[in-house]
């Protein structure tokens, strides 16, 4: 288990060179850069700000001095905010985003697992029609209509929750609500209909029927028996889920002007923030492969069958 | 005797009898009529494509027109003309209520304005048919009919998601294919690359590309602008990942089969084998990705376009539409419903028919999500 362990996070170091390197050449390739603007600066302006962050360079040397930054975790200054250091953006920012992640997340499994195990106990019902319809429904809408619709509805019309901020704000921790409401809903309903397929299926299974004859009650087979078998979908879903989530803050973050790395992203992608755009992407890809890699570890804990190759 | 027949039509069951051979498309078609949902999800699919690539056709208004005079306007069934009238009139006594409050400078400008346009409506009424248009759902905020904005966007959106499926459909098939039939080093080779892409964050590398090229929206390709074609080389670049590792599984678990050896040793090569008789049998898997990673095609260009990073003016997706309809969703919601119920209806309907075929033609996976 602990080889598993040790060769999978190894296995993040490439994987996490190739992203800084494609990015890093992606985003220099592009015509135009952090300090091309409508005005044009002076020649030789220009010149001074580019030698102060080497940009005259050739763009190999560039590229290494980056990396040596990278491996100080120094992610350099950013080119358009100029009183702030990327680590300092960033820094800032990753607390309210890793919150807001965290809390859609929580709420999908949580509201999706019991949505799902609940139609699955009902079957054919109302309750069960009522939920899957519900669960279409949030896997074919996206995000950025829900999220408006949304605010539309609660903030605007009836005035119950704030529209936009976080929890620094006037509003205070009411300004979670709608945010998180929005981005946990395609995942709730994907949970939601994947636990309720897999609950069917294990109360057919054998070792459940053999539980039932030993006499269990009702709620020791569901709870300690069928939650089990059927947690393990879920558990592989947990991997898209989160990256799902990672992407979908983007937008989120957007709508409701949430102060986290997902608005920094788009605003620095606009800007050609070159540092900032780099150093968004190196924490992304942190996050992405730590959580696949907490995922698989979960996974193999709960299949003992899954080999740890 | 029934085993002697020659009818290739006809074959025999255990008792003797004859039956009529049903083949794999036959069988799903049948069980696919059953569902309805997917049944109805079809019509669905085929009407958005019917309305939208044969908007020119029918008579909708120019989605480019603008008509300021119209600007913001709910919908209605009335015309245009007297509904922007009604429009200017409250609007004049909201003002001129205000106007008995307080005194500002800006109130009175306002006032003349108003009173311009009602007096250029009022004198225009008859005399120019633009005043006679009826628009069902609503205008923008240049006086563009939603409607027509709605069923070009939709144009744009089905488009990608076309495009971008048939693109990451034969990426994904051919690489696939060439894996799990050749196997050994080249195999090795294509699924640590798909596995190191799937790891990146596509979707914030697909916002790089993105924000790279905005700048060059104005420089065109064959008539179609350098962006859009951007953009799907963008998704598409990013989505044939998963085709290629169905494909890939399907082949290897049927290259060791009778029949791929029976056409071995016939002298078939790998080229015949794998094209003519190992992707024909993974026909149906790929049919039904295909038409769940549709949606996803076009949500993933609705979401750039919200961000400002897709399809740029003049022309417009449904993500635009949603975007642009955010900004004034307070006091003109049509403009956001609008184009979020046109798409969120495909994308329903779309959803369905993808679980309908997957149920249809793959029915051992009917409970497993």
């Amino acid at each position: 288990m602990s080889r598993f362990i040790v060769r999978r996070l190894l296995s993040i170091i490439p994987t996490l060179f190739i992203v800084v390197t494609l990015s890093f050449f992606l985003i220099r390739l592009a015509p135009g850069g952090p300090f091309s603007r409508e005005k044009k600066l002076p020649p030789e302006v220009l010149q001074n700000i580019m030698r102060k962050y080497h940009m005259d360079e050739p763009l190999i040397n560039q590229y290494f001095r980056y990396l040596g930054d990278v491996l100080r975790f120094d992610l350099g200054p950013s080119f358009r905010n100029k009183d702030h250091s990327v680590n300092d953006l960033i820094g800032k920012a990753f607390p309210v985003s890793l919150h807001l992640g965290s809390m859609a997340l929580a709420v999908a499994l949580f509201l999706g697992l019991s949505v799902g195990i609940l139609s699955a106990l009902n079957q054919n019902k109302w309750p069960d029609y009522a939920a899957m319809s519900v669960a279409v429904l949030g896997i074919s809408i996206p995000l950025f209509v829900i999220g408006p619709l949304l605010m539309l509805a609660f903030a605007l019309q009836l005035k119950w929750l704030p529209t936009s901020g976080w929890i620094g704000s006037r509003a205070g921790w009411a300004t979670v609500i709608l945010p998180t409401l929005t981005l946990m809903f395609p995942y709730f309903a994907y949970i939601a209909r994947l636990s309720r397929g897999s609950v069917i299926e294990v109360v057919r299974s054998d070792y459940i029927r053999t539980a039932r004859a030993k006499g269990l009650k009702e709620s020791v087979v569901i709870w300690k028996h069928v939650l089990k078998g059927a947690l393990l979908p879920v558990v592989t879903y947990l991997g898209p889920a989160f990256s799902g989530i990672v992407v979908g803050s983007v937008v989120v973050e957007q709508i409701f002007v949430v102060p986290g790395i997902g608005r920094i992203f788009v605003q620095s992608a606009l800007n050609r923030d070159y540092t900032v755009i780099m150093g968004d992407v190196i924490v992304y890809s942190i996050i992405l492969m730590g959580a696949n890699f907490i995922v698989d570890v979960l996974y193999s804990m709960l299949d003992p069958r899954i080999a740890y190759k | 005797m029934p085993l002697l027949s020659k009818n290739k039509a006809e074959a025999v069951n255990e008792f003797n009898q004859y039956v009529k051979p049903v083949s794999l498309w036959a069988d799903a078609w049948k069980r696919l009529r059953k569902n309805k949902m997917a049944v109805i999800g079809m019509w669905i699919v085929g009407l958005y494509l019917a309305v939208t690539f044969g908007a020119g056709l029918l008579p909708f208004y120019s989605y480019t027109d603008q008509e300021l005079l119209h600007a913001n306007l709910p919908p209605s069934t009335r015309p245009a003309g007297r509904v922007a009238i009604e429009r200017l009139e409250l609007r004049r006594g909201d003002i001129l209520l205000a106007m008995q409050a307080s005194s500002r400078e800006d109130l009175k400008r306002d006032l003349d304005r108003v009173n311009e346009d009602l007096d250029r409506i009022r004198f225009e009424l008859d005399r120019d048919p633009v005043h006679k248009r009826v628009y069902l759902l609503g205008t923008d905020y240049l006086g563009r009919d939603m409607l027509a904005r709605t069923v070009y966007g939709g144009q744009i959106s089905l488009l990608i998601g076309i495009v971008g499926t048939i693109t990451a459909g034969l990426i994904g098939i051919v690489l696939g294919a060439i894996g799990g039939y050749a196997g050994g080093w080249a195999d090795n080779l294509l699924s640590r690359f798909v596995d190191i892409m799937y790891s990146l964050p596509y979707m914030l590398v697909v916002i790089i590309i993105m924000s790279m090229f905005k700048d060059s929206s104005n420089a065109t390709v064959l008539g179609i602008p350098l962006n859009i074609i951007i953009l799907f080389f963008a998704i598409a670049l990013v989505s044939w990942l998963t085709m290629s590792r169905i494909v890939r599984g399907q082949v290897i678990s049927l290259k060791n089969s009778e029949f791929v050896e029976a056409a071995r040793s016939m002298g078939a090569g790998p080229g015949r084998i794998v094209f003519r008789h190992l992707l024909p049998n993974t026909v149906g898997i790929i049919i039904v990705y295909s038409t769940l990673q549709f949606p996803s095609f076009i949500m993933n260009e609705s979401f750039l376009s919200f961000l400002g990073l897709g399809v740029s003016a003049p022309y417009a997706s449904w993500g635009t539409l949603v975007s642009e309809g955010v900004q004034g969703m307070q006091l003109y919601p049509w403009r956001l419903v609008v184009p979020a119920t046109a798409m969120t209806i495909f994308l329903f309907a779309m959803n369905f028919l993808g679980d309908g075929l997957r149920d249809a033609l793959d029915p051992q996976s009917k409970n497993r999500s």
